[in-house]
């Protein structure tokens, strides 16, 4: 007992001893449930795992090979066996249709391949038959055909006994490459395609993701809108602002953030330009040598940067950009006040000019230093912004330097470029006050007449014209600087300095304003040697014209009626079919009722310009010639859906003595050639492998073909 | 005196001889400068050979091997490669050269749309500049250069006479300057087309004909009827000659082939090469138009302009201009009996009428004693107007555009007198007889003058084309040559019906024709009508420019107006201003104050 219960407590005391040792490890294991039940409902205590599907080969393998129990196991693997019957086949129509349909496909992708010969085949400008396969391998090469035919003689012979030739190896083991030439190339090439597919379907996914909605895109500009003068607190202010200074300084103000703020933003963006800027060089390490274009910093302008860029920020960006390019055209503003303020200089100087003349680099001097103050004053001017919305102009609040460029080189060049300018309206200015030296005498006799300031005392010209006496120069020659030219003496010419070179116009006016005579002192006759002895420059016009003498009075009068008349009768008129007095009262005076005018007066085509329309005297018939209009043609050819195509396509001669025998001969060639005493093969699959035909790619041309 | 004349005569001896010694320099310099893969080659060799010198002998195994381009390792030949590459491809054309072959614009081919023809037109395109790029390079192969004339600064080319171009030229060239003293009266001479023949014809019936060159005579007799005109059919086997009567034609033996009675009392004959016509006018001025290769009259009325013996033809165009006694020219074509064009040159009778040989340029002359130039392309002018100090009896313009004027017994030769105006004549020429006609010949720098005394040549340097086309007119051509472009030259005859004002007007689509045709076809029911872009290929663009003159003479007045008031500024000193104003007491109210 003693022991039993010993042994009892030991088992239980073990017991407990696992249990707390399983506790231990705190997590709750569901045990196996020793029993279960067949239930509808699982218990959620006693989880199973396991299938509870019978598995019908386990109980056959409980039941073992007796005697007995083979008929059963029998009976129920025969029960497990699963057997799948055939399908009734298909009505034969319907068959036959699915192999026509296999057998379609199959043969369109065996003729397909073809698609691309033939269509270079049609398209190339001539086809020459026998047709050339793709390899054309030389089964022996010349050199060694050629060494064939050579005899050898007999000491070669004898020497090649003796040590006979080595092979050929050298060619074998060059040839020892990876790919062929062929084949490196078609693989260069796949790999450049895969290479342009993907770059075009990274540029596809790029443009996609940047199409936004239009939501997006006003919240954006609404954003970008942040503190411009738009709100109603601003437009409030606006009211006032015409009034009010201290409102137009807030307005100011406000601009000036709202600016800030945008320009923070365009910071932002291209901060990594402009940091890249300052900081490169930084960067650097100073080993490494820094003109060296890998260690610079490229700009990775972020598609950010571009997203953002339209609406009133790219308006404002542009403004930015375009800021030095207004003050240029300001600097050319002030050119022009430089040269008012230079010709005041001039005027000051002008009888002092007249009478003795000013050395040119006194005048440079001048210049000089007023391009520098002018230049001074654009330094200012660079500080001041324009914005778009705003009436006014604002000043910065804050000065901000973004001069990027060299400032002593643009100066340079400024300067360089203004004292050009200076110099060649000098220049021109010369020259016309040179030509204008020969009346200066007529114009102080005016002056000394106005001296009686009586003058002042009368009305004011509304409208102060300029009066202009001086005659107007009219010649033939090609400019009237030409003449002054003539008329300068040598040493005015020197003086004046280099012409100001004019600007060539496309069109040469002078070309078209009417000719004066030119008299040319031609050779005369013996029998009036009258001022035979003259020399070649100079110019008689005789005294009485001869034209006046021979000249019948109406022969251009009546020209000018025989062109009227022609153009009366070449305007069409309008068709009367009104009978006058049909149906109403006739007679002198009676007008047709507007109905019948109407009805019966069709009215003419419309007038087509006359070719000799504002030609002077000179008539152009224009009549439709029936015999050439027989030799044109009058109706287009196929592909041509227009004149001009057509025109364009037949413009040129294609004989041998309008271009030259090398073009005519091409121009001529027929579409097929063949070689004469060859027989010409049936195409075969090589010609799948010629490369011209594998890199036809129209594929407008390949569909069309197919397709037929 | 100091003048060298270059005198481009006998084609192709002379201007050779002396163009020589600069083509050559400029190519030995080129030798010379530029280093050839030869060159370095040789360099290598010797490289090699100084390395054999020394004590260690290398052995390199050099194997020929032509596939120069896959080898990866820098070779000798590197230096070759990169020499090749900087002249590598064909040598570029002149773009100027290449403008002049242009054959308009292109074809767009918008109108296009089956796949299949576009390519096979663009291929077409591109023989198309193919064609063009080769002429522009044959360029080069026109190598003779025209002659000129060369003085000191002093002089002008007008002083130099024949007397020393003969002095100055060599003795081939020379040779062309001669005079033939003839009895018969005024005389009338023409050249061949290829400038080699000369056929002159007097007044009194004297007709010959000889190779001007070596001077060898044809034929030569007497008609004893007074001959008008005469004229070299399309070879120089036959003569025609427009005698008291009728039309005769002769062959180059003088025996006549034809007496042609349809023509009667011609004033002015004119040979149409390309379209083998006669054209002709007589006394009561009836025009015909005689085809001499099938020997039928083409075109045949009445012009209503009276007598007119002033014409001409242009060659640009094959019609023929004539010019009556109102100053009026008109032009002509066979198969229209209205003129084609008219226009009033000069208020008085008409003494000459030139056609340049491109057909641009159209100089008249009248009993005014002026002389004008008209662009006869564009009917437009006068380009030119110039006052001589006598009338002129003849006008004949040269292949390059030189205007030789006869005014009595002086021959002037203006270069380049219609595209600017001229001052003084390039050439002057006197002699003791009164001058009839004269002609330039072709391909030679030639004038030949027609006089009342016989037939003189004189050398004008400069004047004729030096590069002839031996397929166009040769004057070196054999008889069988002459038999075979005689031929060729009757297959391509142009019809006569094609002369128009514009001889490409054969080349464009009959747009009204096809407009009516469209028309009628949109009529008719279940056809469905095409879509033809109609308009023309050459719009005429600044048919009148009447309204452009206008623009550009009014701007260049006011720019002129605009000048005058600005230099006036300039010189008027503003004295008025700074001086004290003149008190008029209690008056001073009205004077008007000056803004400042």
């Amino acid at each position: 007992m003693d022991d039993s219960d010993d042994q009892d407590f030991v088992s239980t005391e073990h017991d407990r001893l696992v249990s707390a040792i399983t506790k231990l490890d705190k997590t709750q294991h569901i045990n196996i449930p020793t029993r279960n039940e067949s239930t509808n409902i699982n218990s959620e205590f006693n989880l199973i795992k396991r299938s509870n599907k019978l598995d019908l080969n386990k109980a056959v393998k409980v039941l073992k090979d007796t005697a007995h129990h083979a008929k059963i196991t029998k009976k129920l693997k025969g029960s497990q066996h699963k057997s799948k019957i055939l399908p009734k086949p298909l009505e034969k129509p319907q068959a036959e249709r699915i192999k026509r349909s296999a057998g379609y496909d199959e043969t369109k992708e065996k003729i397909t391949k073809w698609d691309a010969v033939v269509a270079r085949n049609r398209t190339v400008d001539y086809v020459s038959f026998p047709l050339q396969s793709a390899i054309a391998v030389k089964e022996h090469p010349t050199k060694v055909i050629l060494s064939n035919l050579r005899l050898k003689s007999n000491l070669e012979k004898e020497l090649d006994e003796i040590d006979p030739p080595a092979d050929n190896n050298e060619e074998e083991a060059e040839q020892s490459f990876p790919m062929t030439y062929e084949e490196m190339i078609e693989h260069r090439k796949q790999l450049a395609k895969l290479r342009a597919q993907q770059s075009y379907k990274a540029a596809k996914a790029k443009r996609q993701s940047k199409i936004k909605s239009k939501k997006y895109h006003r919240a954006l500009e609404r954003h970008t809108l942040r503190h411009k003068n738009t709100g109603k607190w601003a437009k409030n202010k606006l009211v006032r602002a015409k009034y009010d200074k201290e409102v137009r300084q807030q307005l100011a103000e406000q601009l000036s953030v709202s600016r800030g703020l945008t320009h923070k933003t365009q910071n932002q963006e291209s901060s990594d330009d402009e940091a890249g800027d300052s900081e490169t060089v930084s960067n650097v390490p100073l080993a490494q040598d820094p003109t060296n274009p890998w260690m610079m910093q490229n700009s990775n302008k972020s598609n950010i940067d571009e997203e953002f860029n339209f609406g009133y920020k790219k308006y404002l960006k542009e403004k930015m950009l375009r800021k030095p390019d207004g003050n240029h055209s300001d600097d050319e503003g002030q050119d022009e006040s430089n040269f008012s303020a230079l010709k005041e200089s001039i005027l000051k100087l002008g009888g002092r000019k007249l009478t003795s003349k000013i050395d040119k680099d006194n005048l440079d001097i001048n210049n000089d230093t007023q391009i520098i103050s002018s230049n001074s004053k654009k330094k200012f001017e660079k500080s001041k912004i324009v914005t778009a919305t705003s009436q006014w102009i604002v000043d910065d609040v804050v000065q901000h330097n973004n001069k990027n460029t060299d400032i002593s080189n643009v100066f340079d060049s400024l300067e360089n470029e203004i004292v050009n300018k200076v110099e060649k309206k000098l220049n021109k200015l010369k020259a016309d006050i040179v030509r204008l030296d020969r009346k200066p005498k007529q114009n102080n006799k005016k002056y000394t007449e106005n001296q009686d300031h009586l003058e002042s005392l009368t009305f004011k010209n509304k409208n102060q014209r300029p009066i202009i006496d001086e005659e107007l120069i009219e010649s033939n020659k090609k400019n009237i600087t030409d003449i002054d030219l003539e008329n300068k003496t040598l040493t005015s010419i020197l003086q004046s300095g280099p012409e100001p070179t004019r600007p060539s116009d496309n069109i040469d006016p002078n070309t078209f304003i009417e000719v004066k005579p030119k008299y040319l002192n031609t050779a005369l006759s013996q029998g009036e040697n009258e001022f035979d002895d003259l020399e070649d420059d100079e110019q008689i016009v005789p005294k009485v014209d001869i034209e006046e003498v021979f000249e019948e009075d109406d022969v251009v009068a009546s020209f000018r009626q025989e062109k009227q008349e022609e153009i009366d009768n070449d305007t069409p008129k309008e068709i009367d079919l009104n009978l006058p007095g049909w149906g109403q009262w006739g007679g002198k005076g009676v007008k047709a009722p507007k109905r019948k005018r109407n009805r019966f007066i069709t009215k003419p085509a419309p007038k087509i310009p006359r070719r000799d329309e504002n030609k002077g005297d000179i008539i152009i018939n224009e009549m439709k010639m029936t015999q050439l209009a027989n030799h044109k043609v009058s109706e287009l050819p196929f592909p041509f859906t227009s004149v001009s195509d057509f025109e364009a396509s037949i413009r040129l001669p294609i004989g041998n003595t309008f271009i030259p025998e090398t073009a005519h001969k091409k121009l001529i060639r027929p579409n097929v050639i063949t070689k004469a005493g060859s027989i010409i093969e049936p195409m075969d699959e090589e010609q799948l492998l010629v490369k011209r035909n594998q890199s036809f790619k129209n594929e407008d041309v390949i569909r069309l073909l197919a397709k037929k | 005196m100091c003048a060298t004349a270059t005198v481009r005569c006998g084609v192709i001896f002379q201007s050779r001889r002396i163009n020589k010694p600069k083509y050559l320099r400029k190519e030995n310099s080129n030798m010379a400068k530029t280093k050839r893969y030869f060159d370095d080659a040789e360099n290598n060799d010797t490289d090699s050979k100084n390395a054999n010198n020394t004590n260690e002998v290398k052995t390199y195994h050099v194997k020929m091997k032509p596939r120069v381009k896959f080898m990866d390792k820098p070779m000798a030949g590197n230096k070759i490669k990169h020499q090749s590459k900087k002249y590598a491809g064909k040598a570029s054309i002149n773009p100027e050269e290449l403008a002049k072959h242009s054959r308009g614009e292109k074809l767009e081919g918008k109108g296009v749309t089956h796949p299949l023809h576009a390519i096979k037109l663009k291929k077409k395109e591109n023989k198309y500049k193919f064609a063009q790029e080769q002429a522009a390079r044959a360029e080069i192969l026109l190598t003779e250069n025209t002659g000129f004339l060369e003085v000191d600064e002093d002089h002008r080319t007008t002083c130099i006479t024949q007397k020393v171009i003969g002095e100055n030229v060599d003795i081939t060239a020379a040779t062309k300057i001669f005079d033939l003293n003839l009895e018969f009266g005024p005389y009338r001479a023409k050249y061949s087309r290829n400038g080699r023949h000369l056929l002159i014809g007097s007044k009194r019936g004297h007709l010959a004909a000889f190779d001007w060159v070596t001077k060898k005579l044809h034929c030569e007799i007497n008609v004893m009827e007074s001959i008008h005109d005469i004229s070299w059919l399309h070879v120089e086997t036959m003569i025609a000659a427009a005698q008291k009567e009728w039309l005769h034609i002769y062959d180059n033996t003088g025996t006549e082939l034809h007496c042609v009675k349809k023509l009667d009392k011609i004033l002015r004959m004119e040979f149409l090469p390309y379209h083998f016509l006669l054209a002709t006018v007589n006394e009561y001025g009836f025009m015909s138009w005689l085809d001499i290769s099938i020997g039928e009259i083409v075109g045949h009325y009445k012009n209503n302009l009276g007598r007119t013996p002033v014409m001409t033809q242009n060659p640009y165009n094959g019609t023929i201009c004539i010019g009556n006694s109102q100053g009026l020219v008109s032009l002509w074509a066979p198969s229209v009996k209205k003129p084609l064009a008219k226009i009033l040159c000069h208020k008085t009778p008409l003494t000459a009428i030139a056609v340049d040989s491109r057909g641009m340029y159209m100089a008249t002359s009248g009993v005014d004693r002026s002389m004008k130039i008209w662009d006869i392309r564009n009917l437009d002018g006068p380009l030119q107007h110039y006052k001589l100090r006598s009338s002129p009896v003849d006008l004949e313009f040269s292949q390059k555009d030189m205007l030789a004027v006869g005014l009595g017994e002086v021959v002037e030769i203006y270069g380049n007198c219609c595209t600017q105006t001229v001052d003084k004549p390039y050439m002057r020429h006197k002699m003791a007889k009164s001058i009839c006609n004269f002609k330039f010949c072709p391909y030679e720098d030639v004038l030949g003058i027609g006089t009342s005394g016989g037939f003189s040549s004189i050398l004008v340097p400069g004047s004729g084309e030096a590069n002839f086309d031996a397929y166009e007119s040769n004057p070196f051509q054999t008889k069988q040559q002459r038999k075979e472009s005689e031929i060729k030259a009757l297959l391509e005859k142009i019809p006569a019906e094609l002369i128009t004002l514009n001889p490409f007007e054969v080349v464009e689509v009959d747009v009204p024709t096809l407009k009516d045709k469209l028309e009628a076809k949109s009529k008719l029911l279940h056809v469905r009508d095409k879509k033809i872009d109609v308009k023309p290929r050459h719009k005429n663009k600044g048919k009148t420019n009447i309204a452009r003159k206008k623009i550009i003479k009014e701007s260049m007045r006011k720019e002129y107006i605009n000048q005058v008031i600005e230099v006036k500024k300039v010189l008027q000193p503003k004295e008025t201003q700074d001086m004290p104003q003149q008190s008029f007491g209690v008056l001073d109210r009205f004077i008007p104050k000056t803004k400042k």
